[in-house]
């Protein structure tokens, strides 16, 4: 079973992202920040982290570079109600992005295709 | 007097170089020079460092000038024999040079830049002290700007190795100088590979040996003498997408495997303000009738190589008339696919079956252009990722292709 790392500062959001990636069949930790987040993906060792862009005091793609550099190929979601944040580069540095929503079928799908993706070591 | 190397201060050991390729650069190339050196002092300057000019023994006075340039920074210059052209093969002088000097790190920088200041030095040469094996630029550049990149080197190089490297033949860019060695010994040299097919070749090479690879953000958008497209075209093109099918020969037991693709890090930010590039020019109906006069004088090639689906679509493609010119991404990934097979299977003189994809190629850049000539250039960027993600929606289907024909 994947284990999800969601990391958003919104409870509700954190709730709702637990439950439906529960049931799709994913083991689901979360986050209400940044705090000590490399440290948290080191202990718990998450194969994939689900990233708020904007959260009260940290920045998201802050966070993304510093997961980007420490964990390579660690797959990351941006998610934000806005894509306005395309406009920094260091988005790009994402696997994904998804556009907050209640509906999590967008999330599911990149979710399922970022664990499917695979480059074999040489 | 020809000369293979001259170094005037007889450096035999650098921890980090900057590798400026040329030939017949004797007007631009004190500009990257200087800004190297500054670089070099401002970033690097607790390392024992060099610049490199390495030369196509140009006869327009480039050595000259290179070693005239006052510099803080040592610096040599290194010549293939007389007569001996080809970028690549400055390169094969510059892997030796690295290997003697026992280098850590290496940034390449062309010689005609205009835009570059010390910090491209920095940015390209930091993550390689960081664990990072590859650096590749990132520019901002002109959606019309780049168009073998990005119709083709962009999307089938992320495809085929699964890294999102958005400028792989940007030709500035960074490698740890182990790399050097693997290049040196690689089996896949090419006279393409010796000509303009280096810089894929190289970062190609990188992605195989799953070398950590980030991207450097320049800042400032890639400006370098204008060249005609026009005359450019036939030899680049065939160099490049020639090299890119030659390393799908050698690589398929890698690429094969490959789903979807990864990111990387990126360097480089905290510029300020991202400057726009400037505008590039495109002129719609060239391109209309060279796709149309193409196709006609390739159609016999055209019908050996691709499959006849591909081929009757791309006739019915044919048959619109500008303003209802529309490429499908899917049936360029049909006809890329086809060629890189025709292309393996030698059905047809490899530079001839090369030129009948340039037609083709132009026809696909003006249904670009049609769809984006309202786009801005972020705008641009996003219907690029998403031409990718069909790219790589298409891989099983190429590697269904690729094993049938083999």
């Amino acid at each position: 079973m994947a284990k999800i790392l969601v990391v958003d500062d919104e409870e509700h959001i954190r709730l709702l992202y637990s439950e439906e990636l529960s049931e799709a069949g994913y083991e689901v930790i979360t986050a209400a920040d940044g705090h000590k987040l490399i440290e948290r993906i080191e202990t718990e060792k998450p194969d994939l982290v689900v990233l708020d862009i904007k959260m009260v005091d940290y920045n998201g793609l802050d966070l993304l570079q510093e997961i980007r550099n420490k964990f390579y190929d660690m797959p990351v979601i941006l998610c934000t109600a806005y894509d306005t944040f395309k406009e920094d580069i260091k988005s790009i540095a994402a696997d994904f992005y998804v556009i907050k929503s209640f509906d999590l079928t967008e999330l599911k799908k990149k979710i399922a295709t970022a664990l499917e993706t695979h480059i074999p070591s040489s | 007097m020809f000369e293979a190397e001259v170094n005037p201060e007889d450096i035999t050991s650098a921890e980090f170089v900057v590798a400026i390729p040329s030939y017949n650069e004797a007007d631009s190339i004190a500009f990257p020079v200087q800004q190297a050196d500054r670089g070099i002092e401002s970033f690097f300057g607790n390392r024992k460092s060099v610049i490199i000019n390495c030369d196509n023994d140009s006869d327009d006075g480039t050595k000259e000038i290179f070693l005239g340039i006052r510099t803080n920074t040592p610096k040599i210059y290194i010549s293939t024999e007389p007569g001996m052209k080809g970028k690549g093969r400055n390169f094969k002088n510059l892997f030796q040079k690295i290997v003697d000097l026992e280098a850590k790190a290496v940034v390449v920088v062309d010689a005609d830049l205009k835009s570059i200041t010390p910090k491209w030095i920095k940015h390209l040469g930091e993550p390689l002290f960081q664990d990072f094996g590859y650096v590749a630029p990132l520019y901002v550049r002109h959606k019309y700007d780049g168009t073998i990149t990005n119709s083709i080197a962009y999307p089938l190089t992320r495809s085929l190795y699964g890294r999102r490297v958005r400028q792989p033949i940007g030709g500035d860019f960074g490698f740890q100088g182990e790399l050097a060695q693997v290049y040196l010994e690689s089996d896949t040299w090419s006279e393409a590979v010796a000509n303009f097919g280096i810089d894929i070749w190289m970062t190609t090479l990188a992605m195989n040996e799953n070398v950590p690879i980030c991207q450097a953000f320049m800042g400032r958008p890639k400006i370098h003498r204008a060249k005609d497209p026009g005359s450019d075209l036939g030899p680049m093109f065939r160099q490049v997408v020639g090299t890119i099918f030659e390393m799908m020969i050698k690589f398929c037991p890698f690429w094969s495997q490959v789903k979807w693709s990864k990111p990387t890090s990126i360097f480089g930010f905290g510029l300020g303000e991202t400057e726009m590039p400037p505008p590039v020019k495109v002129n719609k109906e060239t391109l209309f009738q060279k796709f149309q006069h193409g196709f006609k004088s390739c159609g016999h090639i055209l019908e050996n190589v691709l499959q006849k689906e591909t081929f009757n679509k791309l006739r019915e493609v044919k048959k619109m008339d500008t303003d209802r010119f529309d490429f499908p991404t899917n049936l360029w990934i049909n006809v890329l696919i086809d060629f890189a097979v025709g292309y393996r299977d030698k059905v047809w003189k490899e530079d001839e079956l090369l030129d009948s994809l340039i037609p083709i190629y132009l026809g696909k850049t003006l249904s670009y252009v049609r769809k984006t000539e309202r786009m801005s250039v972020r705008e641009s960027e996003e219907f690029i990722e998403e031409e990718c993600v069909q790219f790589e929606a298409s891989k099983s289907l190429l590697v269904q292709v690729w094993n049938k024909g083999a």
